[in-house]
Order: C-alpha cells, then structure tokens, then sequence
C-alpha cells in the first residue's frame, strides 16, 4: 500500500487511468437503462465547466458571471463548424478550445482594472451579449437551433447512443480533471490563490499578477469551450441559445460554491450534487432557481469552502490533534 | 551600493508624500529608517518596491539595475523582498502555502511541465515544500504549518509574513514595522530571529520601526525622514543627538529669551 502510494505520488496519471478503468465498468454494472448514462454524460460536461469555473472563481478569485457565455461560444463553434463546413468532433474540438480560449482573453481583460461585483457585471455583459449575439443571428440560425450535429466516430465505430457516448464525455472529463489538478498543485495554482488573496502582496513577491489573471481565464475558458463542444456533439446533436442563459450560469455558480471554492475537488463534487438534485427535482422545476439561489447563500453562509472544505476540515483537525495534542478550535 | 535612489519624488496631488530624497545603502548594512506618522516611510517603500510609480524626474537603482519604472514583480525578480505594515497575510491559505508562494520568483519548472504534471515537477514540490517546512521550524512555526493562517495569533502572523518575505533568498529586504504590536518579550524573540536570518542569507536589510529601542541596537546606520525630506543621516549615536531629528519628534529647542517672547505673543 505504502509503495502504490508512493507510485500515486510520482505519477498521478496511474490513478486517473484506475478512474477511468472504474469509471468505464460504470455502465454495463449499475446503470440499467440509457437516460442514466445520458445523466452521466451531463455530468461529465458538467464537471468540465465547473472545474474550470473553480480555476478563475475558487482559485484566482476573479469573480465571473459570464462563464455560460464561453460555453455556449465552445457550443457554438462545435455547431456552425458542422453546419458549414460539415466537420466531426475530432475537429471541432480542438478548433472551439482554442477559439473559446480567445474569447477568455477578450473576458478578462476587464478584470486588470475591475474587481468583485464591478467585475461581475461586467463578465455577465459579455456573457448575455454573447447569447443574444447568438440568439440573433441568422449565421447561427437563432432561435431554430442547430440541429443534427453528428456523434463522433472513431475507427469506424460510432458513438451514437447516450449509453456509447458516455465513453467519450468520460475520456474528456478525466484528462480535463487531469490537467486542473496538475495546474493547480502546482506553483500555478498557488500563484492564482495569492491574487485571490491580496493583488499587491502578490505583486511584491514576484508574481505578474495580470499575466496570472488572464492566464485563469484562458484557462477555465478552454474547459469551457472543450466542455461545450462535448455538449453539442452530444446525441441528440442540439443545441439551441436557450441553453446558455442566466438560469444555467448560476446553476454553474451553485456547483463550484456548493463544491468549495478553492477547493481543488469544488467543482466536481458540486456538479456531481447539483446535476443529480436538478434531474431529481424535474416535477418542482417552478421552485428550481429559488432552491439554486438558497443553496448558494446557505452554503456561503454556513460553510463557506463548501463541502470539500468541510470534509477537509475533519481531516485536518483530527490530524492537528494527534500532532499536537491541542484541540484547534476556531 | 546595492539600492540607491536619486531625487526620488513622489506627490499625491498637491502633497508631496516624498521630496527630492538621494539614499544610498551598501551591501550588508542594517539601516533604520524612523520619522513620525505621515513622513513618507512607507511610501518611500512602495516606491522603491514598485507598487507606487515614482514622479518624473526620479531615480532607483537596485543591485545595477535602473527600477524606476519596473513593475513590482520584476524587482521582486531582481532580489528586492519587502513586508507590509498591514502584514497582507493571504488569510484562506494554509501557513505552508504562504510561504511557498513567496518561493514564486525560485520556482524551477515552466508552466507547460506543470500542466503536463511530469514527475520531476513533483519532485521539485516536495523539495521546495521540504525547504519551506524548514524555514518555518526555524521560525517556530512548523506545527501550524496546514492550518489556515487566518488561525495564527497577532505575533505567529508576524514571524509568518517575515518567513514569506525570506521564502525567495532575497539580496535586500525591506521590513515594514516588523515589531507593530508587540510585547516586549516578542520584539526581542523578533529581532533575534531577524538577526539569525540575516546571518544565514547574508541579507541587506531596511526596517522601519517607531520602537526606538529596536532601532538603537540592532542598525548600523539609521535615516530619518520628516515630511517627505530626509533630514538626518547616520550612525544611530548621531542621529539621536541630531538638532534636526528632534526638532522633528519634539519641536524646536528655544532659549529663555526665545520662550519669553513666544509666551508673551
């Protein structure tokens, strides 16, 4: 046990390999019909947005409201390219990351000069105007929706059905998990935390605080995109403006502060939790967002890192106890 | 010469927070820096660290090279560390993340490998973690080292500001009220640790400090400024019996004739 660990620890792509491996077994063993491993697929997407959201949110403290706007630019990318050029998923996804990384540039540049709510009304700008952008325009056949996006396939095998597609959501969200736990353990992510913390402090031991900021943006803005290229492929292929309004952006706002800001595992145990309490709670849509905005203000106010920082929490001080022999209480 | 600054300015509208003040500090040298509130200590940090742009006309040299107008974290790049009055401890961290992210500027690996998560990334982590950890034990901080530092008590924050600032080996560290709020007991407990710090680095230290005591004994040199002007230089022996400097703490010195007539007005 001591040496796998060990193993863990020097190679920490060994323990997203046994995920995947547990994760790919998910489906022919619990799952008993395809709309669960549709639910899934959502999550899986999920996951993406909301861990990136916890890149420039949890970590960097930029606060944004504009988020759903980069997904739906992923989204979109995705679907005009099909549309117009006829391309599959293999290259759309690599083109809308790239592009959604350009519109993360454009997102936030406003955050050199504005901070907290100014900030946030400023991201939640560029976000509404991308949607009516997109609701408008006839480029993006606007309030038809596109439609028939086509599943990928791979060496003649396609992924057609939720249960088959499944496996690719699943590919996506464990390299991007992969990738936002590799940044942020790193001197990255503690470079992001200390501009959350205090900008000019940051500045004075040596970190270039805009290059920092926009390179979180950059950053949750390419999980964003990659996200909402998964979500455009997925069967059946459509996506329509309504997808990406506010209700979905707080929404994702409600996964990364119930999951823990900051928190290196926030936005995927918030968005596992969020999904699942949103697709159980269907019948009660009327009171959905009244409930989303509740859990946002109770968990701030009661816990506020969020579940992970609770469980960390527990940890921490049973550990601080035995070293010590001290109770910590705060 | 490792910092020098030149006509250095520096007005917030019609006030002039520094004026015209030419410092000079050699290598290895502790200097003071005292004057009363508002004389333009601290700004006289914030400009020479770079979070304040100096007025034209000015000039800082750090270690050979020209810093007037280089944004903080490339002087920071340089070897230049500083504390904050207002400590600006990152208050959601853990005590061993504050002083890592002091480390930033000694930070090996390139963003690329870090994404990649490649082995030796990790072990450089541990490592820089094993350092750090060994700073903060030399503090007497180590057993706080995963709690938040929003936990640690008036003095721990101190000596963990104090750590954060060493974190990146620094040539020239400039301390902003180190000893603010201190017991008696704690200043000395301070100062000492200051003093073993020095030693092991082999540091250039400023400090601005109000507790005179602290001044007198540890500095070598002592600047004291006075409404933005520096009005006195020197060993802290001169200084203390300097015409200027008391007038400055004090008020003006008069004769009886002088008294007389003052009253009587």
């Amino acid at each position: 046990m001591e040496k796998f660990k060990i193993l863990i620890r020097n190679y920490p792509f060994i323990a997203f390999i046994i995920a995947f491996c547990i994760l790919a077994l998910v489906p022919s063993v619990i799952f008993t019909d395809v709309y669960q491993s549709h639910l899934a697929t959502l999550i899986f997407v999920n996951i993406v947005v909301a861990a990136g959201l916890n890149i420039v949110k949890g970590f960097c403290g930029q606060v944004t409201v504009g988020h759903v706007g980069l997904f739906a630019v992923g989204s979109y990318t995705a679907g005009t390219l099909f549309l117009y050029l006829g391309l599959g998923f293999w290259v759309t996804l690599p083109i809308a990351i790239i592009v959604t990384a350009f519109f993360g540039v454009a997102m936030g540049i406003p955050s050199f000069r504005l901070e907290g709510p100014y900030l946030a009304l400023a991201t939640l700008g560029g976000g509404e105007a991308i949607r009516l952008f997109i609701e408008n325009g006839n480029f993006f056949r606007s309030t038809f929706g596109i439609s028939d996006i086509p599943t990928p396939s791979l060496m003649g095998y396609n992924f057609d059905s939720p249960d088959r597609y499944y496996f690719i959501s699943m590919t996506i969200m464990i390299i991007a998990v992969y990738f936002s736990f590799s940044i942020l353990r790193s001197g990255v992510g503690r470079a992001f935390m200390s501009i959350r913390e205090d900008p000019i402090c940051a500045a004075a031991a040596g970190i270039n605080v805009k290059k920092y900021k926009i390179l979180a943006f950059i950053l949750s803005a390419m999980f964003a995109g990659a996200a909402g290229a998964v979500y455009a492929h997925m069967p059946p292929g459509y996506i329509h403006p309504n997808n990406y309004t506010v209700i979905e952006m707080v929404t994702f706002l409600a996964m990364v502060v119930l999951g823990g800001l900051g928190h290196i595992w926030g936005g995927i145990i918030g968005a596992i939790v969020i999904t699942i309490v949103y697709d159980l709670t269907r019948p009660l849509y009327k009171y959905q967002l009244l409930i989303f905005g509740l859990t946002i203000v109770l968990t701030i106010l009661f816990m506020p890192k969020g579940l992970g920082g609770f469980i960390d929490r527990y940890f921490l001080e049973k550990r601080f106890k035995k070293k010590t022999g001290t109770e910590k209480t705060t | 010469m490792i910092l020098k600054t030149k006509q250095l300015s520096k007005s917030f509208g019609g006030l002039k927070a520094i004026n015209k003040v030419d410092f000079e500090l050699p290598k290895n040298e502790i200097r003071g820096i005292i004057g009363p509130n508002g004389s333009g200590k601290s700004t006289f940090f914030n400009l020479v660290s770079g979070i304040y742009d100096s007025d034209p006309g000015s000039y800082i040299e750090f270690d050979g090279h020209d810093i007037t107008f280089t944004p903080p974290h490339e002087i920071a790049s340089y070897g230049l560390s500083r504390t904050f009055q207002l400590l600006r401890l990152y208050q959601d961290m853990t005590v061993i993340d504050n002083v890592m992210s002091g480390y930033h500027t000694r930070v090996p690996y390139k963003f690329f490998d870090a994404v990649i998560g490649r082995k030796k990334i990790w072990d450089q982590e541990r490592a820089i973690k094993e350092e750090m950890m060994e700073l903060l034990s030399f503090v007497g901080l180590a057993d706080y080292a995963e709690l938040n530092a929003s936990e640690l008590s008036g003095g721990q924050r101190r000596l963990l500001v104090l750590a954060r600032a060493i974190a990146m080996k620094p040539k020239l560290l400039m301390l902003d009220e180190p000893a603010a709020g201190l017991s008696p007991v704690n200043v000395d407990n301070l100062m000492k640790i200051i003093m073993q710090l020095k030693e092991k680095y082999g540091l250039t230290l400023i400090i601005i400090e109000h507790i005179l005591k602290v001044v007198m004994d540890t500095c070598n040199s002592v600047t004291v400024f006075d409404h933005g002007q520096k009005i006195a230089e020197g060993t802290p022996a001169q200084v203390k019996d300097d015409n200027a400097v008391i007038e400055a703490y004090l008020g003006k010195k008069m004769d009886d004739e002088e008294m007389r007539k003052a009253l009587a007005v």
